[in-house]
């Protein structure tokens, strides 16, 4: 892998003077739009502009609306929009010392290699109002923007409010709960939680558990004993599929699809007893050429007022506790942050996943094979 | 006639195809096929693990098996439609080649789609099967190896079929008449006659079947569970997520090495045993 990003790397170092020469066309492109501005006699308009990326779509829309505008309007600072993210772009960008963007949205799994590698900018706790996201949503390089879970999803035709899968071990249970499963199969994370769970693990000792051969071993034998009524799905859309078709009548779904189903009429709810969180952050890739807006562009993204109009518009779970306050109690109840929710389950361990990715997901394919 | 047409050195004719072909596909396949000694670094190591690792030898497994079996019934169920193409009016010749070659025209996604819309538990075979009393739950048509044996049959089966046609409709009838005049009963006269004659007809159908079986990722990927990954869908899963070049071109040469193999023993078989005619 290093070995081609090197060749890539060296590729664009080789036309940097023509990247130079580009991005100078901009500059001057981008101050003559400001002009209009500074005679309107904005004291901030000349600020360079802070290039934001993010996963495109419906999510990086109501970012923008809610995130870089507001920021925008009140200092000045003009915000570029840029996407999808894309990993090893950003990867190579980073190693040729060039980095376009300057505020980057991310996967947990990606941060935390990304620390390992030395990808990012550390941030800088005093331009920041850290206080306002809790620890757990924050490490010294990125802060969290929204939280999304794996949760246990049912069917209401199948099962009701009162009589449904209420645990991970209640999933398993063929007998009291008939009918197939649901499981991701694109990856080993969650599932493994989710057998160690459904063997009587606490959530607390599920990784303390995991570390060791035997309890990857008793969670592998767990997921034997329904592999024969599962259905797997690959991407998020498939999940949602299966609910919506009626295929399934339980299984794992993230929270932000089941209530998307659930919007569009499927008869699915989600039970919060142990879901899995897992975050979104935010960084500033290392050799950014704007440190100082990306700080600024992050800290307004921690705004509770920005992160609940965020929700409403999309149900994506805010990192701001105070954000709740203004979300709608239809929307609020679907969050993984909610604390109700919240306090169901934990948080995704990314520094397990990161070291015991590669062996794990060997061991998840055989047994998907077998 | 054709002699005073062709220009001296037509060999430019063929030059944009061979551009195309030498820059989309020359060029990356064998990018692909280096990677599989020099990354990420220079060695057999990836082809040390596909033999170590349990999981490609099984997925290989896979693979031989899912597009055997797929050649297999291809070969059964397209052999008396074949004949019946063959050897049948030519209203009911028009009429079959309608009916198998309005699938061939339509999108191998949205077919599989239909399958699954067909083949679910809430899909349309179960229900008009439980609705016939005939089954009291869904049978799981789906998300597993039947599943991709329906799906790959049917794709597949024009492959099979037109090139049994071509061989059956050149077969003299005299023989199998001339058989039937010196006593031999239908059943020994299909096997001693009519079978031998449209031998190489199964024959190329079948390879053509099982080479483009080899290679196939949609329909696997859809209709199958996570025990019916085949070579295609773990070289997508080798780059796409896990970024490994070298293996994935590792899987690449073994995958090419297998149609080639294949491809020679049915020309050899073909040549030597059925006395294939070359034009």
């Amino acid at each position: 892998m290093t070995k081609t990003i090197d060749q890539i790397a060296e590729m664009l170092r080789r036309r940097e003077i023509s990247r130079r020469g580009f991005l100078g066309t901009g500059a001057a492109l981008a101050g003559a739009s400001l002009a209009p501005s500074l005679m309107s006699g904005s004291a901030f308009a000349a600020a360079a502009p802070v290039t934001f990326v993010s996963w495109g779509g419906a999510y990086q829309d109501a970012q923008k609306a809610c995130y870089c505008d507001p920021f925008t309007a009140k200092t000045g600072t003009p915000v570029v929009q840029d996407g999808p993210m894309n990993e090893s772009k950003y990867r190579t960008m980073v190693e040729s010392g060039e980095s376009v963007w300057d505020v980057a949205d991310v996967t947990h799994e990606f941060l935390y290699n990304g620390i390992k590698n030395n990808l990012f900018e550390k941030l800088d706790a005093s331009k920041l109002h850290l206080d306002r996201v809790p620890q757990q949503y924050r490490t010294d390089y990125g802060v969290g923007d929204i939280v999304w879970s794996y949760n246990i999803g049912y069917s209401t035709k199948v099962f009701t409010e009162e009589n449904h899968p209420k645990s991970w071990a209640d999933v398993f249970d063929l007998e009291k709960f008939p009918g197939t499963r649901t499981l991701n199969a694109d990856g080993p994370q969650a599932v493994f939680e989710v057998a160690t769970m459904a063997n009587g693990t606490p959530m607390d000792k599920v990784y303390e558990v995991l570390a060791t051969p035997e309890g990857v071993k008793a969670a592998l034998d767990k997921l034997s004993t329904i592999k024969k009524n599962v259905i797997f799905w690959d991407t998020n859309s498939q999940s949602q599929q299966l609910f919506t078709d009626g295929e399934v009548s339980c299984g794992i779904i993230l929270n932000g699809r089941a209530y998307d189903a659930a919007q569009k009429g499927a008869a699915i709810a989600v039970e919060w007893n142990q879901n899995i969180q897992s975050i979104d952050y935010l960084v500033i890739p290392r050799g950014s050429k704007n440190v100082e807006g990306a700080h600024g562009l992050i800290d307004e993204m921690m705004v509770a007022e920005n992160q609940a109009k965020l929700a409403n518009m999309i149900a994506y779970a805010p990192t701001n506790p105070a954000a709740f306050s203004a979300i709608d109690e239809k929307v609020s109840r679907w969050l993984s942050t909610h604390p109700d929710n919240a306090a169901k389950g934990f948080v995704i361990n990314a520094t397990f996943w990161r070291d015991h990715l590669e062996g794990l997901l060997e061991q998840w394919e055989n047994w998907k094979l077998s | 006639m054709l002699a005073s047409l062709r220009p001296r050195g037509a060999g430019w004719l063929v030059l944009p195809a061979a551009v195309l072909l030498l820059l989309f596909f020359a060029v990356p396949i064998s990018w692909l096929l280096a990677a599989s000694v020099s990354y990420p670094q220079l060695g057999l190591q990836n082809f040390a693990a596909l033999y170590e690792k349990t999981i490609y030898l099984r997925v290989l497994g896979n693979t031989v098996v899912i597009s055997g079996v797929t050649t297999f019934w291809c070969a059964i169920i397209g052999y008396p439609l074949a004949f019946t193409m063959a050897n049948g009016s030519p209203r009911v010749r028009r009429a079959l080649v309608f009916i198998i070659l309005i699938p061939f025209w339509t999108s191998l996604l949205v077919r599989t789609f239909a399958w699954m819309v067909l083949l679910q538990k809430q899909g349309l075979i179960n229900d008009l099967l439980m609705s016939a009393g005939l089954i009291d739950s869904p049978v799981a048509l789906i998300y597993n190896r039947l599943g991709v044996y329906i799906g790959m049959v049917q794709v597949l089966l024009p492959f099979m079929i037109f090139p049994l046609y071509s061989v059956m409709v050149r077969i003299d009838k005299s023989y199998s008449q001339a058989a039937a005049t010196l006593g031999a009963p239908p059943i020994r006269n299909f096997f001693r006659i009519y079978l031998p004659l449209s031998l190489p007809g199964v024959l190329s159908g079948a390879s053509l079947v099982f080479i483009s079986a080899l290679g196939y990722y949609i329909t696997p990927a859809l209709l199958g569970g996570p025990a019916d990954m085949m070579i295609a869908q773990m070289i997508e899963k080798q780059i796409s997520q896990f970024g490994n070049w070298g293996l994935a071109g590792a899987l690449a040469v073994v995958l090419l090495v297998g149609t080639g193999v294949s491809l020679a023993i049915v020309h050899r078989v073909l040549g030597v045993r059925a006395g294939w005619r070359r034009a």
